[in-house]
């Protein structure tokens, strides 16, 4: 009987050890938050009131969970460490995906599903790279003015072509970054966001060159940066490259096309219209592809 | 007895803890309340501000270019914006230029489970303001000329186009009858989305939008090799859009279904115009007619067709452990367009009896409309992983079939430039391309903050009407970044990228006519080569240099590639410093330089039989170099005066030097006849200077003046001016009426003084 009765009593013991244990410890976890008026004792200036992560009515915003501590992580070992900054997470020491990991469970919706594994993410950009919640200086959280200056930085060579003679209207602010691309993402190429090709992607704006036509012409079928620089050129209609020389790296056939368009030929010869103004396309006005009958050549 | 005690006592244990951790659960369960450290606040007020004024604008030159896609005339100028926010939503309103032709309105409701946004927005678009016209719109896109005028060109009393040099000394007739007018479009379009979430994982959105095009834009209309002709052909169309989605989403991923479409309806649906040269049909129609200019009183021509697309696809993420991610996209689109065919010609000669017995098929059209469509497909699909901090990989493939399907249209019988019936037409071709690609990526991380990453691309074109039926990309790629430091920021890229054609067709070239040792280079076989590199350091927190430097070379060299673009390449380098010590002052400045360079080869011969067409004398080469400085900087002060205060002042400048060098014995050849003359540098040189003051003579009213200076300089042989008189158009040139639309300088002054208010 007295070995029973020890394991009866050690068992027991040990139940009893385990679960009073057990919610003990669940008892402790309420106490690893420790709210956001704790956090804004030392931190007022970094609220987020004004963005929507402030939206209290909406139960998957910060501020109708756990506040700071929903990005922070719980703030309790922090607070008992004197401000430990190794005891709470703080995006400055993160990684760029490290501290994206701390945004994708809320945004991963939307305009945000393709994050992962798309052109920034692969190179190391994460969402505070650009974005800043609590001191933004620009719309959409982001760190700077606005979308160009935020993405100079790193495409300083595309930000420049805005002020080139032909240009989007984005230094007008009538256009921004954000109206071609989604920078977080998308099922096109190049992050455009529209569509799922280039041609799609301009031809959401720009309808009438969409076709299809009864002529196609084939560089236009296959991409519109064949010929165009999206982001501005010094050549007239923002092309790649001065006409009536662009279209003869194509056009190397006989008679007028190949012909050398030179000094004395626009001084000379009614062969200037190739020359002058509209070039090429004064007559070849169907360029991008012909619905008549007879278009042949985009002449009608 | 004892063990009674001892399990009364793990009873009385075991009680207490069962409570505790059901209100553990509880809390688990409950979102904490929200802690409020003040009694409530008053109801949340609007918060504002208004910013209205007038501006000023001194101009000389061309204004239409200075103002470009804005508005710049004299007159009020408004900015007002409007918000209110409370715990549960916030709503905000702006208004932007209100009655001008850029005007911008903007609203948006942003609460718990709905999200509206709308706008307004009108973007001009000005050619010029000085260009002329002899054509005068009788109706909806159909131009007539003076009939007397006509007659006069056609009985070669009066000089129309002018036909050679000494044509060019004289006035043309149709100079004198063309008054100035203002070429300009305008894009107005309304927009709303609306997003709901229908709960926590679930979420609709739709949008519609509307775009209408009014205006004109000047457009190429001609009738010969000599009888080239711009007019400002009249806009009147408007595109709607529609797109709509279900979402759902939950810890593990995300599904999404949308659908989106597109109509583009064009209310015009022909041009046509007069012949500048020619007052009646010529009777019977010369067979050079299209190089001669004896061709027919009217011309027709086609313009943008209505079309639509309509779209559906899906999108999906799902979330993996280790820190991995699956997510991919589909969508299935359909294009169409079928508006109604004009006819083969407008020319009456030709659709005489007579004539038509000779070229039966164009008696009537193989069918009335166009019945043109193109079905596409297209998949993405990303595979992630970060299994630890080390290393990660990536992978990605893409999709993408194009098909056009529509109908073969024979048009072996046509008419060139509604001047002459040919039997060289030919049947339409169609293009269907369909895209293989795929990339596969390694991620190390070599050192604290710094990964280095290689990768692996493989494209796969597969194509229909081209000299190539196939092409193939194998790209290698390497990059570093160092990132997340507060110290320094390094990104390195670089790229190579073979490329290589097959099933090429020699006989498609020549069916076009082409050299059969040109490669188009969009599909030719192609050694790419990229870098880029770009550092930033932080001395401090707060200063950050940044240099970067880019470099691209593109070397065409497949077999038998002769003719067509031959090399590219292009090297950037800029530099920059933003200084923002304090809420006192901030300052940046940045600098860059381009350079491109392009090499081509044509030949300049008549086609076979002639020997000139295999003849290598007749070669010549274009190399095309482009260099461009951009520099701007900016100053803000914002407290120059306490807090009551803002200013600031920037300058943005940036040139073009792009010159045209010819060689190759063909252009030896035509020098030593003393008939080459080489082109001039097309130069460019824009400066804007920008000052804005604010000053708050009062908590909510203040002051504000602004100052914009703007000047630009251009040189470029395509534009062409009446002798003397720079900056006037001079619409008659050789073998060509034009509208004058060209590249002239201005220089702008532009004022604004505003009174702000704030609430």
């Amino acid at each position: 009987m007295e070995p029973i009765r020890f394991v009866t009593r050690a068992v027991l013991a040990t139940i009893v050890i385990v679960v009073a244990g057990a919610a003990v410890a669940r008892a402790q976890t309420p106490g690893a938050y420790v709210g956001e008026s704790a956090c804004l004792t030392c931190h007022e200036s970094q609220s987020y009131k004004g963005t929507a992560h402030a939206f209290t009515s909406n139960g998957r915003t910060p501020a109708a969970t756990h506040g700071c501590e929903s990005c922070h992580g719980p703030g309790k070992a922090h607070v008992d460490g004197g401000g430990d900054k190794t005891k709470i997470a703080t995006f400055k020491s993160m990684t760029p995906q490290q501290s994206t990991a701390q945004c994708t469970p809320c945004h991963n919706r939307s305009s945000h599903a393709l994050w992962s594994g798309s052109q920034h993410d692969n190179r190391n950009v994460g969402c505070v790279s650009c974005h800043n919640v609590h001191a933004p200086e620009g719309p959409k959280l982001l760190k700077t003015k606005t979308e160009t200056t935020t993405c100079a930085p790193c495409h300083r060579n595309v930000v420049n072509k805005q002020n080139r003679l032909n240009h989007m209207p984005v230094r007008e602010g009538a256009m921004a970054c954000s109206a071609c691309h989604n920078v977080h993402g998308a099922q096109n190429v190049r992050l455009l966001k529209t569509g799922t090709t280039v041609d799609e992607s301009c031809a959401s704006c720009h309808a009438e060159k969409r076709g299809p036509y009864l002529w196609e012409h084939a560089p236009v079928a296959n991409a519109c940066v064949t010929c165009h620089d999206a982001h501005g050129s010094n050549n007239d209609r923002m092309l790649v490259a001065k006409q009536p020389y662009l279209c003869q790296r194509c056009h190397v056939t006989s008679r007028h096309p190949p012909t050398v368009y030179d000094g004395y030929v626009m001084a000379n010869s009614t062969n200037a219209n190739k020359i002058t103004g509209r070039s090429c396309v004064v007559c070849h006005q169907a360029i991008h592809g012909s619905n008549a009958p007879s278009g042949k050549a985009f002449l009608r | 007895m004892r063990t009674r005690l001892f399990a009364l006592a793990g009873v009385l244990l075991l009680t207490s803890a069962i409570p505790a951790a059901s209100q553990d659960e509880k809390a688990a369960q409950q979102a904490p309340p929200v802690q409020q450290t003040a009694p409530p606040a008053a109801a949340p007020a609007w918060l504002g501000s208004i910013d209205f004024g007038v501006r000023g604008n001194d101009a000389t030159g061309d204004l239409a270019r200075l103002e470009r896609y804005r508005d710049l005339q004299n007159g009020p100028f408004t900015r007002i914006g409007v918000s209110k926010e409370t715990s549960s939503f916030v709503l905000d309103a702006s208004a932007f230029n209100i009655g001008r032709r850029d005007q911008q309105y903007r609203a948006s409701l942003t609460g718990s489970r709905v999200r509206f946004s709308g706008g307004f927005d009108s973007i001009p678009l000005n050619y010029g303001y000085g260009t002329l016209s002899p054509w005068i719109e009788a109706s909806a896109n159909v131009f007539a000329l003076d009939p007397f005028a006509r007659a006069q060109v056609q009985a070669k009393t009066a000089v129309g186009v002018p036909a050679s040099v000494s044509d060019l000394q004289k006035t043309s007739v149709y100079r004198l009858l063309s008054p100035t007018f203002s070429l300009q479009q305008l894009r107005e379009t309304a927009s709303f989305k609306l997003t709901m979430d229908v709960n926590a994982a679930t979420s609709f959105d739709a949008s519609v939008s509307s775009s209408r095009k009014t205006g004109a834009q000047p457009w190429g209309a001609s009738f010969a090799f000599n009888n080239a002709n711009e007019l400002p052909m009249t806009l009147d169309n408007r595109t709607h859009d529609a797109a709509t989605g279900l979402e759902y989403s939950r810890d593990k991923g995300t599904v999404r279904v949308g659908w989106n479409a597109s109509w583009f309806n064009n209310n015009l649906k022909e041009l046509v115009w007069d012949n500048p040269i020619r007052a009646t049909d010529a009777n019977p129609y010369d067979p050079s007619g299209y190089s001669n200019g004896n061709g027919p009183a009217q011309g027709r021509m086609s313009v943008p067709p209505s079309n639509m697309l309509n779209s559906v696809s899906a999108v999906a993420l799902y979330k993996m452990p280790a820190h991995s991610t699956l997510n991919g996209s589909v969508a299935f689109t359909q294009m169409r367009q079928d508006e109604a065919l004009i006819p083969w010609t407008i020319n009456p000669v030709i659709n005489s009896a007579s004539v038509l017995a000779s070229f039966p098929e164009l008696r009537a059209l193989p069918r009335a409309t166009a019945q043109a469509k193109v079905d596409g497909v297209n998949g993405v699909l990303n595979f992630s992983s970060r299994p630890n901090r080390y290393v990660g990989f990536t992978a990605r493939y893409r999709y993408n079939d194009h098909v056009n399907k529509t109908p073969v249209f024979d048009a072996r019988e046509y008419v060139r430039f509604d001047a002459v019936p040919e039997e060289t037409g030919g049947e339409t071709e169609q293009f269907n391309i369909t895209q293989n690609t795929f990339d596969a990526a390694v991620t190390v991380q070599i050192a604290p903050f710094t990964s280095v990453k290689v990768g692996y691309g493989y494209d796969a074109f597969d194509r229909t009407g081209r000299a190539f039926s196939n092409m193939t990309d194998h790209a290698f790629r390497a990059s570093i970044d160092t990132v997340g430091n507060r110290w320094v920021t390094v990104r390195g890229l670089y790229e190579h990228v073979k490329r290589e054609g097959s099933g090429f067709s020699e006989a498609s070239l020549e069916d076009g006519g082409s050299q059969p040792g040109l490669r188009f280079y969009d599909e030719a076989n192609r050694d790419r080569d990229r870098g880029t590199l770009l550092f930033v350091v932080n001395p401090t927190d707060v200063v950050d240099l940044s240099v970067s430097m880019s470099a691209g070379k593109d070397t065409y060299n497949g077999p038998g590639h002769e003719f067509g673009l031959l090399d590219n390449n292009n090297t950037n380098f800029t530099v920059g410093i933003n200084v923002y010590p304090s809420g006192l002052l901030n300052f940046g400045a940045n600098y860059g330089r381009d350079h491109y360079a392009s090499n081509q080869m044509s030949r300049n011969a008549n086609p076979p039989p002639d020997p000139q067409f295999d003849d290598p004398t007749r070669n010549w080469t274009l190399n095309n170099t482009e260099n461009v400085n951009t520099f701007n900087t900016f100053v803000d002060l914002p407290k120059l005066f306490g807090n009551k205060s803002d200013v600031r002042v920037s300058y943005d400048f940036s040139d073009s030097d792009n010159g045209f060098a010819f060689g190759g014995p063909r252009i030896a050849a035509l020098t030593a006849a003393g008939t080459f003359l080489p082109l001039p540098n097309v130069t460019n040189t824009w400066h804007r200077f920008a000052a804005d003051c604010s000053y708050f003579f009062q908590k909510q009213v203040g002051i504000a003046i602004g100052y914009w200076y703007e000047k630009f300089d251009v040189s470029d042989f395509a534009t062409l001016d009446l002798p003397g008189a720079a900056g006037t158009p001079r619409i008659d040139s050789l073998g060509e009426l034009s509208t004058g639309y060209g590249n002239r300088p201005y220089t702008g002054n532009t004022a604004f003084v505003r009174l702000l208010y704030r609430f």
